[in-house]
């Protein structure tokens, strides 16, 4: 519980509407969009000029108080909850697009912009700003650099990181840093804004950003393709790699997710398919035929069941905001959705899914699986009650022998969405203890008091001196 | 005392449903699509906020708080959450669920209580009672508004809402009820019959609309029967919570009008069709399963109706008129009828129909909350007007008497020139 005296002084420092600390306040600013995560924070502030972050920052370290950034609140990781109470530093009211520079191809914005708001504003200007991840109507830019995101387009368009030109934000000690800048080459000193992306809000608070922006794509072609069973398609989407075709989507949904997503979207899914492939390719018109004939063919030598192609532009737009769905659509059938992120090289793609439908008849398990299959990217999600404790545990046990697979066919624990707090043991699976070390000493320099986002993607040495 | 069968901390049974509030899984897809949200930017007042709050009550955490009550008052109930939810959760539900529990943990006391009472429990219910009393014109004079100013807490109405209240008011005729006979004819080749129900702000409001809509009704071929006994749907106790009197009329209405045999029942107030269509969820505990699918589903708003039967477009005049569309919440979000108004706009020879930006956006009027948070409406209200403004049309098409009322005052208050009109009376209009 925070005094009223330190209220009172934030409600000076930023106006009474931008400091909330009502029970029924910290509550609802107590989740993010990952299941099970729930903590108290002691006060959510939200900032309405850059300046105030620093206030901010001062103000926790006087007070002891840890400070988590947050933004819209959709992470999935835990990546923006208070676990150890404190500060929740909201970023949405810092919402303003500053400068589209159509010179040098950039957009520089506040952290609080909302995705899509910010992919409409660049692209009224003729731009285009490819990362979409599933919550892009909601997410902030702040959080899609916090935690790297990634969306629909990754395959052939990349990720945040690959779009982020300069970062400016403030350290756990108040001071204020800029990295990088509008140079497309930059290689003075450390490339500090690549370590503050993905950083989960453990090294920096980013208040604004400037990215990088491509032309459009003239066309597009989108193409669906069903499967009566999970190991083709997944050999689907290693062959058209293989083939050298970069799609700029290469969805995956399985029998489970087509069935919620139609249950929701109604657009005529096939119900009884065991799985569907969502494919787009984009660019020039002319290469977006020969590739989209290109597709076609490997499909229909895998062995695809059926191959449509969307009928207009409506309609492919629909396709693809029905796959955005699939996370939510699956919590139709269950109180809990239990996702995962695992990633593997794309080769290995089809053995994943044998081994998800092992694990799930293993531990008698209901699994929806979807995701972003030309990344090798999979979202198998566990459709469970986190009233019954035998299933939670069982949901637990599944995800542990699947990652026992998935690094040792040299995967990653997690794609897209973050460390936070739900996967920490799973991280120094994957790069051990001494990479957990180095990452430590990294967020000490970054942030010597340990003020942001503490006990986030690994635990920091206070936690661990308490344990021992 | 049957205290303790009651769910965690709500104070009363018939609790909002917890596998309902369990199946939100917080991802926010409902946050940029809710007017109260995007207002404040405060979580609470979000749908995702809204059901963790009930869900927190339900798990013990919190009491039914003052910012519970608060919250289920100011939510729109415009149920835009519902339509973008893919986890099928119902925000606006759970809210008016604890707008019950509110009353309940709130109790009004006195002359207050008294009043409010009168108004739900007696005078809306019986539709004699209101045409006598409740003409909005006597409303003045018969319960006398000085009264009404001094016990303006009842409703908890905010501190504007008075002027606000009599700028809105319409025109006023006659009300309709007892004008309207109660078999009307079918014209030309007879194609069905129908119920009609006549909402009680349409036939005291908006009288001229309804008869459009029986005239539009029988010009296509169909005959309308009007139960005189037909009582208030119960929207506007389910509005302010009180869930045992729209139980009692639902029953009524269910009754009457199973008795009926009709192809449908047709209704051309948004707000009283989504009302209608949740009597199954309502009286789901009288195990008349079957009556009530039956009823669900011979519940029609007339656009679904007319477009579902095929519009007879041989007969119909031309309107030459620049044409837009605002879709009524409880249309689009609560019953899922959003392309069929549409249809029949466009059908109408001669209309040059532009569609308006974020059609399905609230305009703020929902019920007694633009009287209630005439601030918050106001801005709800410009953002729609800006929109319709964009559009340049002449005419602003809609379909439910509250949308009706806020946006001929919001037009009229910023010196627009669009006129408001029920899409039956466009096809009023089109009909001759």
């Amino acid at each position: 519980m925070l005094s009223a005296n330190a209220i009172e002084k934030l409600i000076v420092l930023l106006g009474r509407q931008n400091v909330l600390h009502e029970k029924e306040d910290l509550i609802t600013f107590g989740y993010d969009a990952t299941p099970e995560i729930q903590y108290l924070p002691d006060v959510i502030v939200f900032p309405t000029e850059s300046e105030h972050v620093v206030e901010i920052v001062n103000f926790a370290r006087e007070e002891g108080l840890p400070i988590v950034p947050r933004g819209s609140g959709t992470g999935l990781s835990g990546g923006s909850v208070a676990a150890r109470g404190g500060i929740i530093l909201c970023l949405t009211r810092l919402n303003r697009i500053l400068e589209i520079d159509e010179e040098n191809l950039t957009a520089t914005a506040q952290a609080g912009v909302v995705t899509l708001d910010f992919f409409d504003a660049v692209m009224a200007k003729g731009l285009f700003y490819p990362p979409d991840p599933g919550s892009q109507k909601i997410s902030t830019l702040g959080g899609n650099i916090a935690e790297d995101a990634g969306g629909l387009r990754g395959l052939k368009y990349g990720v945040t990181r690959d779009y982020v030109m300069a970062l400016n934000g403030v350290l756990g000690d108040g001071l204020t840093f800029t990295t990088g800048g509008k140079s497309v080459k930059d290689v003075a000193g450390y490339a500090l804004k690549d370590l503050l992306v993905g950083s989960e809000g453990t090294l920096g608070i980013i208040t604004e950003a400037t990215f990088s922006l491509i032309p459009p794509p003239q066309a597009k072609r989108t193409l669906l393709a069903y499967f009566k069973d999970t190991r083709t398609a997944g050999e689907a989407v290693a062959s058209i790699i293989a083939a050298k075709i970069i799609p700029s989507t290469l969805e995956i949904m399985d029998n489970a997710t087509i069935r919620c997503v139609e249950g929701y979207a109604n657009i005529g899914l096939p119900l009884e398919m065991a799985a569907l492939l969502l494919i787009e390719v984009d660019g020039h018109h002319a290469s977006v035929v020969e590739e989209a004939d290109d597709v076609r063919a490997v499909l229909e030598r895998v062995g695809a069941a059926e191959i449509h192609e969307a009928t207009d532009a409506e309609h492919a737009n629909q396709l693809a905001a029905a796959r955005r769905t699939a996370l939510s659509a699956l919590a139709r059938v269950s109180p809990t959705t239990l996702l995962e992120d695992a990633t593997v090289p794309r080769s290995r793609l089809a053995e994943t899914f044998d081994e998800i439908e092992r694990l799930s008849e293993k531990f008698q398990l209901k699994v929806g699986t979807f995701g972003h299959a030309g990344d090798g990217n999979l979202h198998p999600t566990v459709l469970c009650d986190e009233r019954n404790r035998d299933e939670m545990e069982r949901a637990h046990a599944f995800y542990h022998e699947l990652y026992d697979k998935v690094l040792a066919w040299g995967g990653t624990v997690s794609g897209e969405h973050g460390i936070g707090l739900a996967k920490k043991d799973y991280l120094e699976r994957q790069i051990g203890a001494s990479g957990v070390n180095v990452m430590r000493r990294i967020k000490h320099s970054f942030d010597p008091h340990g003020v942001l986002n503490p006990g986030k993607i690994f635990n920091d040495e206070v936690t661990e001196e308490k344990r021992g | 005392m049957a205290e303790k069968l009651c769910l965690g901390n709500f104070p009363l049974a018939d609790e909002p449903n917890y596998e309902g509030m369990l199946q939100c899984m917080r991802c926010g897809f409902c946050l940029p699509t809710c007017p109260t949200y995007v207002l404040t930017g405060r979580e609470r007042s979000s749908p995702r906020g809204r059901v963790a709050l009930a869900k927190a009550v339900a798990d013990d955490q919190i009491d039914f708080t003052g910012a519970l009550k608060e919250e289920s008052f100011f939510c729109l109930d415009c149920r835009a959450c519902s339509t973008s939810c893919p986890s099928g959760v119902h925000a606006g539900q759970v809210m008016e669920a604890c707008r019950n529990q509110a009353n309940e943990a709130f109790p009004l006391t006195g002359a207050v209580r008294k009043f409010r009472e009168f108004v739900l429990q007696r005078m809306l219910p019986s539709p004699d009672l209101l045409e006598t009393s409740m003409l909005p014109a006597r409303l003045y004079q018969k319960l006398g508004i000085q009264w009404l100013i001094r016990h303006s807490q009842i409703l908890k109405l905010g501190p504007e809402w008075m002027e606000k209240a009599e700028g809105m008011m319409p025109e006023l005729h006659p009300p309709l009820r007892p004008q309207l006979p109660e078999v009307v004819p079918a014209e030309g080749e007879p194609r069905g019959r129908v119920a009609f129900f006549l909402g009680c702000i349409m036939t005291l409001m908006y009288p001229e609309v309804s008869r459009q809509t029986v005239k539009v009704l029988t010009s296509q071929g169909f005959e309308v029967i009007t139960p005189k006994e037909q009582k208030c749907c119960g929207a506007p106790h389910l509005n302010e919570g009180d869930r045992e009197t729209t139980r009692s009329l639902a029953r009524h209405n269910l009754d009457l009008f199973m008795e009926l045999e009709v192809d449908a029942i047709v209704t051309d107030c948004a707000g009283c069709g989504a009302a209608l269509k949740e009597y199954e969820e309502l009286l789901e505990e009288s195990g008349e399963r079957d009556k009530l699918e039956l009823f669900h589903k011979r519940i029609k708003d007339i656009s679904e109706f007319l477009a579902e039967q095929g519009l007879r477009t041989d007969s119909l005049k031309s309107v030459e008129k620049v044409v837009t569309y605002h879709e009524p919440c409880h249309l689009c979000h609560a019953q899922g009828v959003s392309k069929q108004p549409r249809d029949l706009i466009k059908a109408i020879p001669g209309i040059d129909f532009r569609e308006l930006n974020e059609a399905s956006w609230c305009c703020g009027s929902a019920a007694t909350f633009s009287l209630k948070y005439t601030g918050e409406s106001r801005q709800i209200l410009d953002r729609k007007l800006e929109n319709i403004q964009a559009t340049g049309a002449e005419l602003l098409v809609t379909a439910n008497p509250g949308c009706h009322l806020q946006l001929a005052w919001g037009l009229k208050q910023a010196g627009m020139p669009q006129e408001v009109v029920h899409i039956t009376e466009l096809l009023g209009m089109a009909t001759g």
